[in-house]
């Protein structure tokens, strides 16, 4: 056999290495994102993306899981812009920050909790058409 | 059926505001010509209502959430525009203190639910009311339930063909209309039976209590 020949076939043997795929299984610390309709039902299997703050292409993209988690190993520090949708137009746009060693805190939450918030909203609407109806007796008179 | 922020290109919701506020504009104009201190607390119990319907999801098969709304007891109680500011109240407190839907999204709900939702409440209920008061409050309930899912539907569809990038991803809501318009319309029409049925009993009770109160 000719060697320029040998070295072609040795060359093709290391393309064909390339393709080969690999997996390792370790444990690591990541930030869970747990997401659920207003009634707790699960938002599963739903997608979403997750961007670093001001970044264009996304850290990480995938599904939810059957418990509407993601779980989430950030690469570095910072904040994070997590972005989720279902195809019936639900969804969900918030940040969250992750530093090392420190509790990751979702921000941009809601004030209150669920029945607080209702209570809240009803008594906020009730205080406002209270005042509307000083504004129509004082018109009157 | 709150758009939250994010699934909307700024090309949709800018024209949108626009649009709502010489309409909101309109109707507080309207509202302060009509309403007088008879109807007010009346008008506030059904938005306070409203709002606490719009805040209890209901769970689906398959693992979404739907909600009722109180849009068309509002339309045939209190009329089109005063229930477009009522509903559009409502879904500025939820989104502005509360986190549900989104504040770039505010106009386009306001414009689905409150106005176009109203709109065809009333129309329905006006066109089937002489014939079957019924079958009219029924009837309003479904239209004012199917009517914004539509738009909405619409709306989100739209935006793969709108705002993209140059590689031609979607930069907003991902989904077209063969997904969206299916995905949202038919959760909706069925739970417009209930809001159907809302629309009935809610009615048949406010005029009792209305004639109680008169007496």
């Amino acid at each position: 056999m000719s060697t320029p020949l040998l070295l072609l076939l040795c060359l093709c043997a290391t393309s064909a290495l390339a393709h080969e795929l690999h997996h390792e299984v370790s444990q690591a610390q990541a930030v869970v994102i747990r997401l659920t309709y207003g009634d707790d039902t699960p938002f599963a299997f739903e997608a979403y993306e997750i961007y670093p703050e001001g970044g264009k292409l996304p850290a990480q993209v995938g599904r939810t899981d059957a418990q509407g988690r993601v779980a989430f190993l950030p690469p570095q520090a910072g904040r994070w812009r997590v972005k989720t949708w279902s195809e019936d137009g639900h969804g969900l746009e918030f940040t969250l920050e992750t530093g090392v060693g420190t509790t990751p805190a979702a921000e941009d939450r809601p004030l209150y909790e669920r029945h607080g918030r209702i209570v809240a909203g009803v008594a906020l609407i009730l205080g406002l058409f209270g005042v509307l109806n000083l504004y129509l007796k004082r018109k009157k008179s | 059926m709150h758009l939250p922020d994010g699934f909307l290109s700024p090309q949709t919701y800018l024209p949108a505001y626009g649009l709502a506020a010489g309409l909101w504009w309109l109707a507080a104009r309207r509202l302060r010509r009509t309403l007088d201190a008879e109807r007010l607390p009346w008008l506030a119990a059904v938005t306070a209502l409203a709002f606490v319907l719009m805040m209890l999801a209901l769970p689906l098969p398959g693992g979404s959430s739907v909600h009722a709304t109180g849009v068309a007891l509002l339309a045939v109680n209190f009329g089109v525009w005063t229930a477009f500011l009522a509903i559009s109240l409502v879904l500025a407190l939820q989104a502005l203190l509360f986190g549900v839907g989104g504040v770039t999204a505010l106009a386009v709900n306001a414009l689905a639910l409150g106005l176009l939702g109203s709109a065809a409440a009333w129309l329905a209920w006006r066109a089937v009311q002489p014939v079957h008061e019924v079958l009219a409050l029924i009837l309003a309930g479904w239209v004012s339930m199917v009517v914004p899912a539509a738009i909405i539907a619409l709306v989100l569809g739209i935006q793969p063909a709108i705002a993209h990038d140059a590689a031609g991803r979607p930069l907003f809501f991902p989904f077209g209309l063969a997904v969206t318009l299916p995905a949202v319309l038919i959760p909706h029409a069925l739970l417009g039976l209930g809001e159907g049925l809302l629309t009935w009993l809610g009615t048949l009770t406010l005029k009792r209590l209305r004639l109680r109160h008169a007496v």
